[in-house]
């Protein structure tokens, strides 16, 4: 009886949080296709104007209509545009002679997930360990040193670092490669000199994201940390008896890593522009670069997908880390 | 009668002040912080006076990408400018964007969560859905396909108030865009205040709600606001250096985004010229480490059972 009425709430608020992502989604792609209808010119005055005198304003008009560009914005065009985006065509790229946009992304976006996810792994893993412990020895020495330095790693931009990184290891030292993401060299290598090759261009990208990252995990784990050693039940544990290594493991650390899984989502927002700026600087062949390129050359119809696919994995992240929490917090349940 | 209690009130009020620079002060950080801010805001006040005018590539006075010496105390930039005029000017330019930023954010978030807390029903449900939009995408995210949609209508040319308006855009979309997370704490903080009997009081006595919201649950929520409101002046200058970065800023009014803009597409980094970089990079970092440290600092006094980072 008990059981079947926390399965009912359980799949009540999966049904909530489920509805709240696609509302949120469906607001992205609303403010999507009204952003880019708000810059002047029309698409089909655009493409036309070079033969701007041997094309009369029939054949423009007959074009527009050809598009749908004579109907309303609201409610054909807005209609007509999220149908086909659901269907993967996200347009035309100006930039690219007219190479699909869902091409282009989907091209780009390995190198952009190993970037992100290696730096994410390393970060949760290190950040997580440190806060901790600096958490659990308050005060110590360990503590004062891993604390300061999260903060300054916290409050600088990572792309900077990635230069910092670039100028020591890459041009005095020389030790690592500091542009691109392979050497043309090793292209034809055989399989461990092109791994061993990637491997090394990866390295100062993902430390410029990930130093960034792990000072802020640090930050939050150690705050929650500091929180979770001064409640009653700690206290209840040093009674029982318990040794400081079980109440670590057994009472504190699953309540510390609370706020660390909400805190992954609210850095989303830091881990995308550390990655698409971190791109930019090591020239690296991602989503960052793309949207650097589309930027700066007024490419439309690829910022308009990045932007699509970056609320997208927001989004989905969010939904994520909302239905982990409920799994690691029986108080949502 | 009356004369004795705004007295002994005023002496309360300075009692509080007291105590809370006393406890506020405290903290090392908060020192350290307020030194860095208020470097930093000399700068900003008067760059003419410290360095002299904006150099420009027809106004340079070095030699092309030289490192520090006597002449130039922080090296030269690939076009011969002086790069601590330079960053002197771009810290009028990145601080007045972050600060201008956060204001426009913590009015829009102080009216949306106050109106959605105080109201509750079908305004709070409507106010809090389009909150968490902004909640849930990033301001950088936003701003980084609004602005560039921005400027291309309104154009980059002439000046609005002594801005560029690409700086101008800037601002408006760092602060159109940062609200949510402040629209939020302000909406559960007057969740629980319009239930105290003050409240009640008040509007039985008459008061109307606009009153009832500026006068008596503003100042309540001061403390609140203030520790977050650093860590969003924070996170403007955080997002306004990636997007200046990006190309977003405006050469001919360089913040500290646009100069690392500039010296990366100089190739600064692989060229060896450390000093080109590494001036406003320092100064980014300084300026959001102190904003981070006060933060911190308020919110451990005004909040003393949540201990913040030292």
């Amino acid at each position: 009886m008990a059981g079947s009425l926390q399965g009912g709430r359980t799949s009540r608020r999966i049904g909530h949080v489920t509805f709240r992502a696609i509302l949120t989604l469906f607001m992205v792609a609303i403010l999507n296709f009204l952003l880019f209808r708000v810059i002047p010119g029309d698409p089909a005055d655009m493409l036309l104007a070079g033969a701007r005198n041997s094309v009369s304003a029939e054949q423009i008009e007959s074009q527009r209509k050809s598009w749908g560009l004579d109907r309303p914005l609201i409610p054909d065009q807005l209609l007509n545009y999220l149908s086909t985006t659901f269907q993967g065509d996200l347009g035309y790229s100006f930039k690219f002679s007219g190479r699909r946009v869902a091409d282009l992304i989907l091209e780009r976006l390995p190198a952009t997930i190993a970037l992100v996810g290696v730096a994410q792994v390393i970060a949760i893993l290190c950040g997580v360990m440190l806060g901790i412990y600096a958490g659990w020895r308050r005060g110590g020495a360990i503590d004062h040193v891993v604390s300061g330095t999260s903060l300054a790693l916290y409050s600088t931009p990572p792309f900077w670092l990635g230069m910092v990184l670039v100028l020591v290891f890459s041009t005095a030292l020389g030790w690592l490669p500091g542009y691109g993401s392979y050497s043309p060299s090793a292209a034809t290598a055989d399989l461990p000199d092109w791994l061993g090759d990637r491997a090394r261009h990866l390295v100062l990208p993902v430390l410029a994201i990930a130093l960034g990252l792990i000072g802020q995990y640090v930050v939050v784990a150690r705050a929650a940390m500091s929180d979770v050693v001064t409640e009653d039940y700690m206290v209840t544990a040093r009674a029982k008896g318990l040794t400081s290594g079980q109440m670590l493991m057994r009472h504190a650390f699953r309540n510390a890593l609370l706020p660390v899984v909400t805190l992954v989502t609210l850095n989303l927002g830091y881990i995308v522009s550390g990655a698409i700026t971190v791109e930019s600087v090591f020239a690296w062949p991602g989503i960052g670069s793309l949207t650097v390129e589309a930027v700066n050359g007024r490419d439309y119809p690829v910022l308009q997908g990045v932007f699509l696919l970056l609320g997208l994995s927001i989004v989905v992240a969010n939904l994520v880390t909302d239905l982990a929490y409920g799994i690691l917090d029986p108080r949502v349940r | 009668m009356t004369k004795l209690t705004a007295e002994s009130r005023r002496h309360l009020r300075t009692q509080a002040i007291k105590s809370f620079l006393r406890r506020f002060l405290g903290h090392n950080g908060a020192w350290l912080g307020l030194l860095a801010l208020a470097f930093f805001l000399v700068l900003a006040a008067m760059p003419g006076a410290l360095v002299g005018p904006l150099q420009t590539a027809i106004t340079a006075t070095g030699d092309f990408l030289i490192p520090p010496s006597t002449q130039h105390l922080l090296g030269t930039d690939e076009i011969g400018r002086d790069v601590l005029n330079l960053i002197v000017h771009g810290a009028r330019t990145s601080l007045t964007i972050a600060l201008v930023s956060t204001v426009i954010s913590l009015i829009v978030g102080i009216t949306v969560g106050m109106t959605s807390g105080y109201y509750g029903g079908r305004i709070d449900a409507w106010l809090m859905r389009t909150t968490d939009f902004f909640f849930v995408i990033p301001s950088f995210v936003l701003a980084l396909v609004i602005t560039p949609v921005v400027l291309e209508v309104i154009g980059r040319g002439g000046d609005i108030l002594g801005f560029r308006p690409s700086l101008f855009v800037i601002i408006l979309v760092i602060g159109s865009t940062s609200w949510a997370f402040v629209a939020r704490i302000v909406r559960s903080q007057t969740l629980s205040l319009r239930e105290r009997q003050f409240v009640e009081r008040a509007r039985v006595v008459g008061t109307n709600d606009l009153n009832i919201m500026v006068h008596h649950l503003l100042p309540l929520l001061v403390p609140q606001v203030a520790a977050n409101g650093a860590l969003v002046v924070a996170n403007a200058i955080y997002t306004e250096t990636a997007l200046s970065f990006l190309g977003l800023g405006d050469p001919l009014q360089p913040s500290w985004g646009t100069l690392l803009s500039l010296a990366e597409r100089a190739g600064a980094a692989s060229s060896g010229a450390w000093w080109y970089f590494g001036a406003p990079g320092l100064c980014v970092l300084i300026v959001s480490l102190g904003f981070v440290l006060v933060g911190n600092a308020l919110d451990d006094t005004f909040n003393p059972r949540r201990r913040a980072i030292p």
